[in-house]
């Protein structure tokens, strides 16, 4: 079985939607029906930074876990938090990758600032959302955007995001490998 | 009992070969999949624990291999030489645990055969006409395998639950069961019976369901400081009564001492047992899962949060 490892309820959320689409496109196995018993989340950045928080998983490892794939927001470098940034969130999942020490395959996949921010620039009504955010300067609110996406999907309840847009590439890749069926 | 059983290594029965499991609480729930050992994974703790010396270590073999192939049985008369023919058929049995250590082989020499057993350091080698009959029966462990109990072993069971004076908390249970039952009775030597209507009616007329429900209650009762092994917990029972049974179970197991096994298949029956567990904050509990991975059996024991964590995030626990 393989795991994707994530902050919080949101990601599992947006998780399970991308790999609901990756399943009606066929690139994953159609045998996999419980999507949420693959998506395991970890009530925040510093609990998934944390090896301490893995007593239940490590139990997994390597009998009912084979491959492992860490999703997150890498968030600012100006919060000054010591994982804030895309670089400093690097060497912190590669750190706990090492301090973990699992001997199965581990990967990880990181949000160039956080979720939100990374959704609303697939939106193909990108400039109306932003000219929103500008109008009543939600960023004062909220830097990390999650009005937006609130907003969006209170607007368009039954319309998933756009996977297939460009920006899910990267992503989409990491899932199709980590769900290739050698590994399940 | 003086301890719990904690741990157990099983070296080789059935299709454990080299397997080890730890981490057991009070009360146990075991899942996986079809196959994968959660009956014999039970068998081998019941056998370990009963088997305190050569009589109860035979006695518990032939039982456990009969109770297997009960089916085969029927409508015949049973006899000595069908359960020595079983209890040949098994071969080697290692299963060593914090309470005691057993060894059985067969050992041929030139067609002839001797039964090697060891029991804690206790090495004798005998001949199976050697074996007793005459075994002290140890009340307080007791299996309850996925047909349910018998006629005689309800009442025996039920014994324990008189012997305490039980009977009004077991109809008040009974009753929440099925608000038409006002009574239970053991008539004429051995024939349960329940009182409907002013009426009592043989427990054989109703669903399976009441009667393993009962079952359980008054073995709980009777493995006082002791073990109960159950196998597939919820059979017949529905769904909406799984809550009233965990809790049951989670009542009596502590005011008794009873240390509790149970398989399931059921997720309605793993999520009400973490339900109920964290409704009343117990801790001494634990969900043993097996799984196989190139044809090596393994398990992961989850304790009381961890149970609970795993239902919340819709996990899937019920084996690999």
């Amino acid at each position: 079985m393989v795991k994707i490892i994530c902050e919080g309820d949101d990601d599992k959320s947006f998780i399970r939607q991308f790999l609901q689409h990756l399943k009606k496109e066929e690139v994953i196995p159609s045998n996999i029906v419980n999507f949420d018993s693959y998506i395991q989340s970890m009530k925040g950045k510093s609990n998934l930074l944390d090896s301490e928080k893995y007593l239940t998983i490590e139990k997994q490892i390597g009998k009912k876990i084979d491959k492992v794939l860490f999703i997150f927001d890498c968030d600012y470098i100006e919060d000054d938090n010591r994982c804030g940034g895309l670089e400093n969130s690097k060497d912190c999942i590669e750190n706990l990758i090492i301090q973990l020490d699992w001997s199965i395959e581990v990967d990880y996949y990181i949000f160039n600032k956080n979720l939100d921010y990374f959704i609303i620039d697939t939106l193909d009504k990108k400039d109306y959302f932003e000219d929103c955010e500008s109008c009543f300067r939600l960023k004062e609110l909220n830097k990390n955007r999650k009005i937006l996406t609130c907003i969006y999907k209170t607007l368009y309840p039954k319309k998933p995001y756009d996977f297939s847009h460009k920006n899910f590439n990267d992503i989409k890749k990491k899932l199709v490998n980590l769900f290739k069926v050698e590994s399940l | 009992m003086d301890k719990h059983l904690k741990s157990i290594d099983i070296k080789d029965f059935k299709c454990f070969k080299d397997f080890k499991a730890n981490g057991f609480k009070r009360v146990n729930l075991i899942g996986g999949k079809n196959n994968v050992g959660k009956t014999a994974f039970m068998e081998a703790c019941y056998i370990n624990l009963s088997s305190v010396n050569i009589d109860s270590a035979w006695r518990v073999l032939s039982l456990t291999k009969f109770r297997r192939n009960s089916l085969e049985y029927i409508g015949k008369t049973l006899e000595f030489k069908d359960i020595k023919k079983d209890f040949e058929t098994t071969k080697t049995v290692n299963i060593d645990s914090n309470i005691n250590q057993l060894y059985f082989s067969v050992l041929n020499y030139d067609g002839k055969k001797e039964y090697k057993f060891k029991i804690n350091s206790k090495e004798t080698i005998i001949n199976i006409n050697e074996f007793s009959y005459n075994y002290e029966k140890n009340d307080s462990i007791q299996f309850i395998d996925n047909f349910g109990l018998d006629n005689s072993e309800l009442k025996d069971m039920f014994e324990a639950v008189q012997k305490k004076d039980k009977e009004e908390v077991l109809y008040s249970y009974i009753n929440e069961f099925d608000s038409n039952i006002v009574n239970f009775k053991v008539i004429g030597g051995d024939k349960p019976q329940c009182k409907v209507d002013g009426e009592y009616r043989d427990i054989n007329e109703f669903g399976d369901g009441l009667k393993h429900y009962i079952s359980i209650i008054c073995s709980l009762y009777a493995c006082e400081n002791g073990y109960l092994f159950i196998d597939e917990i919820d059979n017949g029972i529905h769904w909406s009564q799984l809550d009233k049974i965990w809790e049951i179970i989670l009542k009596i197991s502590k005011e008794q001492n009873v240390q509790l096994f149970a398989t399931t298949h059921s997720k309605e029956c793993i999520e009400s047992y973490g339900r109920i567990s964290k409704k009343f904050e117990e801790k001494e509990i634990s969900f043993i899962e097996l799984g196989q991975k190139n044809k090596k059996i393994e398990s992961i024991t989850y304790e009381s949060d961890e149970v609970i964590e795993q239902i919340y995030q819709n996990q899937e626990i019920r084996g690999w």
